[in-house]
């Protein structure tokens, strides 16, 4: 039983004064903001107004598209990450030639900012995706990104090729931390590749999932850069996400009260979804 | 012993959070006080936030050339535009609290939005020389508060080449009957032409439409005073059906799909490439299009587009040079000083004509030497009076792109009615005033 002394407070200042400065305290500042109206200017005096910003957003039907497109794309993107990152996690963790090479391959998306990433997959969905369906008649691989469908597919193609492979890491890490001697014994009974892994390799391990599913959830609804490059909201804003909408909020309408309503509301909503998925993924871990 | 150690860490994490503190002091300001040699006056720091892609290069290239005249100036050039949103990110640029010396506003709307800091300009032989009206949409209570950066107009680009081989006159195109005649025969002749069609619609560009093709279509309700745009509590639309005849017949003979067509594959990949005939652009989109392709560029011609049988160029300064008022005095003077130098000063005229390829806002420059042929059409269209007002830089903000572009954008993609977006533009609009 250890007693924290004075030292211990001492050295964890300077960590906690950081931490106080640059998150909480703008969020407190934030949430202030968002019962205001104000245009963002700093020469400018924000005006209390209570709860009216909260008001005026239950039936802004722009927020409310964002925030159903957001919530949309989250779900799809979570699964498909997952499931990616998972099979390529047990292709190069399995005993094939250039497994090595191969992780490093499916990683390097993930190095690769998301504004640049928005514009090469731009490039690809309307120049050559275009050329290619001209060229084999395919009416499916035009007009991408010129569709409200094909914007969000686009976005998922992108934030799934990107995040994959950073995944598939944790899901390493995990995969290689399982003892050999169950993987043996359960060869010796006679378990076949699939029950090998339904009953041993993936309840072993679930705390990945936990993580995994906890990273590419919060992730995915906090998109921006992406969101910007690929299809700017387009086309007529129906692939605006939140983080979108707030941004355009605050900067282009000039109304910075009802952007940090927004980003309040969105807090919450991640913070539900985030606790709720990390408690329920953690009844299913099991401890060795 | 006990207060001892209490004292002890009590000093330790003074001293933790001290050094922490005394490192940000060293960021400083955007002015060095310290004097240089050879320079002289005080040494000064600008810098210089603008929207204009088109130019530049040869605008870093008059900034070097000004700073080698004057040792004691360094003005640090930044670049946002071309599509990306000029307004919204020099916004957010202010809110981090990183505030340019030098910034751009279109107009009242803009004024009205920054004019917490924005610097009354006086004393400058730039707004002496200013052309009459330029000044309007940046002049408060007689008090003038920015620079104009030239003047541009906008309409139809075409090739004159496949005009020609298509036996079209463009100087008979003063209606919109008269435009949808030649289109239907360009259309008819794509493979001879080698089209691949007649316009391309830059749908993904809520600029070109939103604030250009808008204004031309609002101008006559507002008497091309982008003021009485400004001012007015309403928007009617009087020309509603015109302008929809008009996008419906850009999007119905475009390049497909239009909703992912942007500036770079509309000026560059098709109309510079030959594969369309004509472009709503101005004539900022001319060293683009030299640069892909010099004859074509050389070979191009500009038309108004027709509203209500009238056909006026719209002639406008597009953004106005601001001085920041929240810099120091000093930095201020020596803004002011570089904008005259860029437009009176002999060698700042020089390429502000030559280099710029501008059309100049000011007086006592030899327009002779405009030498690209859009502008020199559209000085022409100046000369003769036969204009309109840019109104869109009197639009309420978010109008333009946020509301009417998006709106548009719903309606090509099928999924509003015409009669929807702009009911939709004008209740914004209504509700913003």
């Amino acid at each position: 039983m250890k007693t924290k002394n004075i030292m211990y407070w001492v050295f964890i200042a300077p960590v906690l004064a950081a931490l106080l400065i640059v998150v909480v305290v703008p969020f407190i500042w934030g949430i202030y903001y968002s019962l205001t109206e104000w245009s963002g200017d700093m020469a400018q005096t924000p005006v209390f107004t209570g709860f009216d910003n909260y008001k005026s957003l239950m039936s802004d039907p722009t927020f409310l598209s964002a925030l159903w497109f957001t919530f949309k794309y989250a779900i799809v993107t979570v699964i498909i990450i997952n499931v990616v990152g998972f099979s390529l996690a047990l292709i190069v963790t399995s005993y094939i030639k250039s497994k090595n090479l191969l992780r490093t391959i499916f990683f390097m998306p993930n190095l690769i900012g998301g504004l640049i990433l928005g514009f090469i997959w731009q490039f690809i969905f309307t120049n050559i995706f275009n050329a290619l369906g001209d060229a084999m008649g395919v009416e499916m691989l035009q007009g991408w990104l010129a569709t409200p469908a094909t914007g969000f597919w686009g976005l998922v193609i992108l934030h799934v090729w990107q995040m994959a492979g950073y995944i598939m890491i944790i899901y390493i890490a995990y995969l290689q931390s399982i003892p050999d001697e169950l993987l043996e014994a359960a060869d010796m009974d006679g378990a076949s590749y699939f029950q090998k892994l339904k009953n041993v390799v993936m309840p072993l391990v679930a705390p990945a999932f936990t993580v995994s599913m906890f990273l590419t959830l919060s992730g995915a609804f906090k998109i921006y850069d992406q969101n910007l490059s690929l299809t700017g909201g387009g086309p007529g804003g129906t692939t605006k996400m939140i983080a979108m909408d707030i941004v355009d909020t605050a900067f282009a309408m000039n109304t910075m009260g009802l952007a940090q309503a927004k980003a309040v509301i969105f807090f919450i909503i991640v913070a539900i979804l985030s606790l709720t998925q990390v408690y329920y993924n953690k009844k299913k871990e099991v401890e060795l | 012993m006990k207060r001892s150690k209490w004292s002890y860490a009590f000093l330790l994490a003074l001293i933790l959070v001290l050094g922490a503190c005394g490192n940000s002091g060293d960021a400083g300001g955007s002015v060095s006080g310290d004097g240089e040699e050879g320079g002289d006056g005080e040494s000064v720091t600008i810098d210089l936030y603008q929207f204009k892609v088109e130019f530049k290069e040869q605008f870093e290239s008059l900034v070097a050339q000004y700073e080698e005249e004057n040792p004691n100036v360094t003005i640090n050039v930044e670049t946002v535009g071309g599509g990306n949103d000029y307004g919204a990110t020099l916004k957010s640029k202010i809110a981090s609290g990183n505030e340019p010396d030098i910034f751009n506003i279109g107009g009242p709307q803009d004024y009205e939005d920054h004019k917490d800091r924005i610097a009354p300009i006086e004393d400058s032989a730039a707004v002496d020389a200013a052309l009459e009206g330029t000044l309007d949409a940046v002049t408060v209570d007689d008090q003038v508060y920015g620079i104009p950066y030239n003047l541009e107009g906008y309409g139809l680009i075409y090739n004159k080449g496949i005009f020609e081989e298509a036996g079209i006159n463009p100087d008979e195109l003063t209606t919109m009957e008269d435009l949808q005649t030649a289109v239907d025969t360009l259309d008819g002749m794509k493979e001879e032409l080698g089209l691949d069609a007649v316009f391309a619609f830059p749908g993904k560009e809520r600029w070109v439409y939103g604030n250009h093709s808008s204004s031309s279509f609002l101008a006559p309700e507002f008497n091309d005073s982008v003021i009485e745009a400004f001012e007015s509590d309403t928007v009617e639309f009087e020309h509603s059906e015109e302008l929809k005849n008009y996008i419906d017949m850009q999007v119905n003979y475009s390049e497909q799909p239009v909703l992912s067509l942007d500036y770079s594959q509309q000026v560059e990949a098709l109309y510079s490439m030959e594969k369309v005939a004509m472009i709503q652009q101005g004539n900022w989109a001319y060293p683009s299009i030299e640069q892909i392709a010099p004859e074509v560029a050389e070979n191009s011609g500009i038309i108004p587009i027709p509203v209500a049988g009238e056909s006026k160029m719209p002639v406008g300064v597009p953004q106005y040079w601001v001085v920041n008022s929240g810099a120091e005095d000093n930095v201020q003077q020596a803004a002011v000083d570089f904008l005259d130098y860029m437009y009176t000063s002999d060698a700042g005229k020089e390429i502000v004509l030559n280099d710029f390829n501008f059309i100049p806002a000011y007086e006592d420059y030899d327009t002779s030497q405009i030498s690209d042929p859009l502008s020199q059409e559209i000085y022409e269209y100046s000369e003769e009076g036969n204009t309109s007002g840019w109104v869109f830089l009197g639009y309420p903000t978010g109008f333009a792109e946020e509301t009417f572009g998006d709106n548009v954008q719903q309606y090509i993609s099928g999924d509003i009615t015409w009669e929807e977006a702009i009911d939709n533009s004008k209740a914004y609009w209504e509700e913003n005033r």
